[in-house]
């Protein structure tokens, strides 16, 4: 029983410190190195996610013929084997298929072809993946258009409203996906059958390394000199012929691509989306809180916040059994208090955050004491 | 007499949806707007002394059995507390320790956790001490009924524009309101005139949060209301102020009114003629709003002169 909750404890922790790694880095790139308030970070994740709930499952479907019913597709076995019991329950089936009526349906028979067909699993997982970063890029780019040359108080509440936008449409307009209710994702990890959470996880946080080297290897380049100058002095960057809000929009969108990747990835492994769950909470606070006390504008401080922020949730949501009976209120709360309290506490008493950020060196200091020695 | 009622009954509920709304609306912006003069931070927890309020009308009236508009006491008390709490206790550390504008934006939004997690437990122990429901409660039967009208539709307008001409007699006609703008004009030549900028500052804190909660007592009355509601109308207050042009508080009550009126009007008239399909993107209004003003009119409503519309609007977008 221990044991058994200690893994799921584990996998958890995996997996949301491989999503929220992604989503961080991506914030720190704005925030932390740009100085770019985005406080509707959940637009770029929820952006992401929406594509993958609307739209492989509907190219799959129609690709297969799905939406003209039941008679279209009989002369295929596994489709054939997928619907004919449910037909007789659902004789409308017969003649059409609805991808948001019947979205259980269709997502099933849809997993059941992808189940055979790992290569098309694969090239649905990187297709899908593609097509959000490039949604995730403009959205990222339309919702700072009209701010992005204002102060930063403007751009973060112009951000703010955008993000909350997405989930509201999502959430009240059934057709995108599936309002309320939510719609099932087609799975394209369903051939490695028992690994498949493995993979996911193994995949994301891939992913979320590699975001975390790609970030690291520009902010060490002069690129990187480019954005903190940007973030220090907006004024002295264009004295030196720097496009200040070209750099902005440069890096809002890359890192929009970056949150739609996550979100994506998010999306295929929960095989799920629900638009209520991309709420400010969930995926622009919390990004922000782990930014601010692992410590922003620095790639280590940013893990480092990660990391403490993803078991200290996770132990509490995990064991909250532990703690019910001391607390007198419902645990989904708590983490509210104590991260808000923390976080305050941190604003105040230590604004760098755990680890401070230091000065990059230009060139490594092998190469600057082989220079010396030269010399 | 039989006239007025004739009349009263052709009132379309959508107008006192707009009413109302459109005058809370107003309140909170002003709010909001009060403390961006003062202390230069949008506070992005400002929804949430609206939610404020609606769970101490709740609470008085779902509970206790209080008449109604008794509440607005506590409810002007309890948000003007917590919005002083924000100022003396997050914001104004931060000042002192000179923290950037990004780093006061983020202790607001931590704050708002805090009022939203603290509010949600309250509904959770309200529930189950009073057996009421807290969430998506609607509790117009509590409301008083002037000249066979819900009050709520005569009092909210009445309250919001009294509120605005209070405020212009406190602040142009009474030594300390004189005092306060010039400690928003420039504090540090009012300290120096020996006006107290802090103490001004924590009024008008304490002022905007005051306004907050009642303008959520009100809304109570006439729509669901949850421990949320504040939260989710930040979109709304913020896109207010931004066509207000967060510059002086009349900007903010006409940016309320003129949005609040838009978002309610505005969403019915679309879904009369295009479907009510659209009516699923009312969040798209204030966006808009928002969008446009930034684009075209940056200073936002208070710029706007009637003769020099037309440059306005050639200049706006390069600025």
């Amino acid at each position: 029983m221990i044991d058994e909750q200690l893994i799921i404890f584990l996998s958890n922790v995996l997996a949301y410190v491989a999503i929220y790694l992604m989503v961080n880095v991506s914030l720190n790139f704005e925030y932390g190195f740009t100085g770019i308030p985005n406080f509707g970070k959940v637009l770029a994740v929820a952006g992401g996610a929406f594509v993958v709930g609307a739209v492989p499952g509907r190219i799959l479907a129609s690709q297969l013929n799905l939406f003209a019913g039941y008679r279209a597709v009989q002369d295929n076995p596994v489709l054939a084997e997928c619907l004919s019991t449910l037909v007789q329950v659902k004789p409308k089936l017969m003649e059409s298929i609805d991808y948001i009526e019947d979205n259980a349906v269709v997502v099933d028979c849809v997993r059941r072809v992808l189940v055979n067909d790992p290569l098309l699993s694969i090239s649905l997982l990187v297709a899908s993946v593609g097509l959000a970063a490039l949604v995730g890029a403009g959205l990222g780019f339309i919702a700072s258009y009209p701010s992005i040359r204002l102060r930063e108080d403007y751009l973060a509440m112009t951000l703010l409203a955008m993000g909350e936008f997405l989930r509201q449409v999502g959430y009240l307009d059934r057709t995108l996906v599936g309002g309320t209710l939510g719609v099932a994702v087609p799975d394209p990890y369903g051939w490695l059958g028992v690994f498949r959470p493995y993979a996911s996880t193994l995949i994301m946080l891939t992913v979320a390394v590699l975001f975390f080297l790609y970030v690291r290897a520009v902010t060490y380049s002069p690129a990187g000199r480019v954005l903190r100058a940007v973030r220090d002095s907006e004024m002295a960057a264009e004295v030196l012929g720097i496009d200040v809000v070209r750099v902005k929009q440069k890096v809002l969108v890359v890192s929009s691509m970056m949150a739609a990747v996550a979100g994506a990835l998010w999306a295929f492994n929960s095989v799920a989306v629900i638009a209520n769950t991309y709420d400010r909470f969930t995926w622009t606070f919390w990004p922000w809180v782990m930014v601010i006390i692992g410590g922003a504008g620095n790639n280590r401080g940013v893990l480092l916040g990660t990391l403490v922020f993803v078991i200290l949730r996770q132990a509490i949501l995990t064991y909250n059994y532990l703690l019910e009976p001391f607390i007198p209120f419902s645990i989904v709360w708590l983490d509210r208090l104590l991260f808000g309290i923390a976080l305050i506490i941190v604003l105040i008493i230590r604004p760098q955050g755990i680890v401070p950020e230091k000065p990059t060196p230009a060139i490594s200091f092998e190469k600057i004491r082989k220079m010396v020695q030269k010399s | 007499m039989k006239r007025k009622r004739q009349f009263m009954v052709f009132i379309d509920p959508v107008i006192r949806d707009a009413v109302i709304f459109a005058s809370m609306l107003s309140l909170l912006t002003l709010g909001l707007t009060l403390n961006y003069l003062t202390t230069k931070v949008p506070n992005f927890s400002h929804g949430s002394f609206a939610s404020i309020g609606m769970m101490t009308m709740l609470t008085m009236t779902a509970a206790f059995n209080q008449p109604a508009y008794l509440s607005l006491l506590p409810a002007f008390l309890l948000g003007g507390f917590a919005a002083l709490a924000l100022y003396l206790l997050v914001l104004r550390p931060l000042i002192s320790r000179d923290a950037s504008l990004v780093s006061q934006m983020i202790a607001t939004i931590a704050f708002e956790l805090i009022l939203i997690a603290v509010l949600n437990i309250y509904a959770d122990y309200f529930t189950q001490t009073f057996k009421v429901q807290s969430r998506g409660f609607l509790i117009r039967r509590f409301d008083v009924r002037i000249l066979g009208e819900p009050g709520v539709f005569i009092i909210a307008p009445a309250l919001a524009v009294s509120t605005v001409f209070l405020l212009y007699l406190l602040l142009n006609k009474t030594r300390f309101g004189i005092g306060l703008r010039a400690a928003i004009e420039n504090p540090s030549l009012a300290g120096t005139l020996g006006i107290n900028v802090k103490r001004a500052y924590t009024f008008s804190w304490f002022l905007a949060g005051g306004l907050g909660g009642v303008a959520g007592s009100l809304l109570a009355l006439w729509f669901q209301g949850s421990p949320n509601y504040g939260s989710e109308l930040l979109i709304s207050i913020f896109a207010a102020a931004i066509v207000g042009g967060l510059q002086n508080i009349y900007g903010a009550v006409a940016g309320g009114y003129l949005l609040g009126l838009v978002e309610v009007l505005g969403t019915r008239q679309l879904g009369l003629t295009f479907g009510p399909w659209i009516t699923v993107y009312r969040p798209l209004i204030p966006i808009l709003a928002m969008a446009i003003t930034l684009l075209l009119l940056p200073q936002g409503l208070v710029s706007l002169r009637l003769r020099g519309v037309f440059k306005q609007v050639q200049r706006g977008g390069s600025e």
